[in-house]
């Protein structure tokens, strides 16, 4: 019957796909545990999930994994999050996509009584607050910490005086606010240091090297970069090799990825903040598992941050 | 009298069969999850498909009016986003909300009349208008907004997504009654009947006097508001309106439209199998989720079930003859 074909076709593709991955259901005793990201397809979440995985294998729980295809797609993640509450998981850890857009997923979850960790990416305060909705931690990088971590190093390369710049994330964006503030009180503790210029480059490399390009003209004896993300950095580093300055002006990103790392070791960057996703999903998963056990946990859960230098690149965390 | 004028006993199969087919498909396919989770087959979760099934169900509503004029519309994402931060912004600049609403469905509206006037008066291939239109209205939305979300609404304006109806969220009950009335539209009306004649054979159907340009344009322009209504609903739903909202909305409502038997060439298909392939999009995606199952075989699994969909109607289609 040709009307069965379509139900047989299906069933078939169904079943040979599934097959191999079935299971996660019928585990029994272990506490099921979700975490969704972003996305699935970036080193930063990949490192996250690793980190998780590992952590769920050593305390026993299963542990599922979910993320949208694309990092902004806020409504696939809240359908994510919809299904997952609909399995009845014990925990939900989630990387908002989207600070006030995850906050009608966490209501679901709250209705559900099924308690949801923040990794990564703050949830906005007032949104949340408003809707009423809980969340039982933050886990994440201190930003703030950071970019003191990356004022201090330029004030001790630079002896505690100079002239430095700054490349900002975009306006309003949580994450960048937090660095440039982390920096700013650092240089404050210096008297001897000037920002003589803070701009935006919206997180970009093409934008990091225009803008850097037009400090370099108004301010040609400038010393120092801060960048708030390596993208903006690698941008002004090559603003830097076009006016033949290259050696001369101390560049300092943020992030750790694996093209900065190299620029560090190469020495065309001298440090970068270095956050580590991999003890982000592992703490996710620990602490979700104490939430489960009946066990207080902190409201605020900082991930250790580092410096990496020519001395550190290369031996740290991304590279395991 | 069957649209097409197609001898109704003759038509039977190969209209309803092809419903039944994507129908048994849905349901297979239900069967096939219900016995792989216990999760699946729950009152809540049926309701909790079926509310996230309702954005694309919608829009590929409008979709299926054009594939079936023999036409395609590459905006209807980009419309939905642009429709739904003007919508905010009047929204949070104090408008009544019935204003708003009409605000929202006006710019998609007026989107859609643009697309079929380049499509009719300008003579523009539908693929090409579209896809100009999907760049404008992207870009339009982002320079709306500066790039930045519009968030935080009345509980008022919120209820279309979180309210409920006897028990049924109100989205569902939106995308049902969206559904009657295409049905009815399609089935009863002077513009559904041209639809057809439009698609099956335009140059006949200008021959036989149809206003071809108007109703083309009515039809792009339906498939515009539709994508504004898409656009109160999603942003009641996330609280937000987002300028690059809808992305790649315009694929899933294509392939919603043909899962569910209508063809790319025009002439044929049905809104009740344009629901079913929509349904089958949310259960697959719900099933995958409640399985566990990794991202990445997902879209695998998704990409297949489109395939495999077409060569089956194509299949049916051939016998058929």
């Amino acid at each position: 019957m040709k009307k069965n074909l379509f139900l047989i076709l299906l069933g078939i593709l169904a079943i040979t796909l599934i097959g191999c991955q079935r299971g996660n259901d019928q585990t029994g005793g272990a506490p099921r545990i979700a975490l969704v990201m972003k996305t699935a397809n970036n080193p930063f979440f990949i490192e996250m999930q690793r980190g998780a995985e590992e952590k769920a294998k050593k305390l026993g729980v299963n542990l599922i994994v979910q993320a949208a295809d694309r990092e902004v797609d806020v409504e696939k993640q809240m359908q994510i999050v919809e299904n997952l509450i609909q399995t009845k998981v014990a925990a939900l850890c989630v990387t908002p996509s989207g600070s006030r857009e995850i906050v009608p997923a966490i209501e679901k979850a709250n209705r559900a009584s099924i308690p949801v960790l923040i990794i990564d990416t703050r949830v906005d305060a007032k949104a949340l607050s408003e809707s009423n909705g809980k969340i039982a931690t933050f886990i994440g990088s201190d930003n703030y910490e950071g970019g003191k971590l990356a004022g201090e190093y330029i004030t001790k390369r630079l002896g505690g005086k100079g002239k430095v710049a700054v490349l900002e994330g975009i306006p309003g964006h949580e994450t960048g606010d937090s660095r440039l503030r982390g920096f700013r009180d650092a240089i404050k503790a210096a008297p001897g240091i000037e920002i003589v210029a803070s701009q935006t480059a919206n997180w970009e490399r093409d934008q990091g090297f225009n803008v850097f390009q037009n400090i370099l003209q108004s301010h040609p004896d400038v010393q120092a970069v801060f960048a708030c993300s390596d993208l903006m950095a690698l941008g002004a580093i090559e603003a830097i090799a076009a006016a033949k300055k290259s050696g001369q002006i101390i560049v300092v990103g943020f992030d750790a990825s694996s093209e900065a790392r190299e620029a560090v070791q190469r020495g065309s960057m001298d440090a970068t903040v270095a956050q580590s996703p991999f003890t982000m999903g592992e703490l996710a998963v620990e602490n979700a598992y104490r939430l489960i056990k009946g066990e207080q946990i902190k409201e605020e859960i900082a991930v250790p941050i580092e410096l990496v230098t020519k001395e550190t690149a290369g031996s740290t965390q991304a590279n395991k | 009298m069957r649209p097409g004028g197609i001898d109704l006993r003759q038509n039977f199969f190969s209209h309803y069969g092809r419903q039944l087919s994507t129908l048994a498909g849905l349901l297979g396919l239900s069967l096939v999850l219900w016995a792989l989770t216990p999760h699946f087959l729950t009152v809540s979760n049926l309701l909790n498909v079926a509310e996230q099934a309702t954005i694309i169900a919608i829009v590929a509503v409008g979709m299926t009016f054009v594939i079936i004029t023999a036409g395609i519309d590459l905006s209807v994402g980009s419309v939905l986003a642009f429709a739904g931060v003007v919508m905010a912004s009047a929204l949070h600049g104090g408008l009544p909300l019935p204003l708003a609403l009409m605000v929202g469905l006006g710019v998609g509206l007026l989107c859609g009349m643009v697309n079929g006037l380049l499509i009719t008066v300008g003579r523009l291939p539908p693929f090409i208008a579209t896809l100009g239109m999907m760049s404008v209205a992207r870009g339009a939305a982002l320079m709306y907004t500066e790039g930045r979300p519009i968030s935080g609404f009345s509980e008022n304006f919120r209820s279309f997504a979180t309210g409920e109806v006897l028990r049924v969220p109100t989205p569902v009950v939106i995308m049902i009654a969206v559904y009657a009335i295409a049905y009815f539209v399609l089935r009863r009306t002077k513009l559904g009947r041209y639809t057809y004649a439009i698609g099956g054979n335009e140059e006949a159907a200008l021959l036989s006097g149809i206003n071809v340009k108007l109703y083309k344009t009515m039809v792009y322009a339906l498939a515009g508001m539709l994508s504004g209504l898409a656009a109160i609903l999603l942003t009641a739903r996330l609280n937000s309106a987002q300028p690059i909202a809808g992305m790649n909305y315009e694929l899933d409502a294509i392939a919603a439209t043909v899962i569910g038997g209508t063809s790319l060439l025009g002439g044929e298909g049905t809104v009740v199998g344009t629901l079913i392939g929509a349904l089958i999009m949310a259960v697959l995606r719900n099933g995958l989720n409640l399985l566990g199952i990794s991202s990445f075989i997902q879209q695998v699994v998704i990409g297949s079930v489109i395939i495999v969909a077409v060569l089956i109607d194509m299949g049916l289609k051939r016998r058929g003859k």
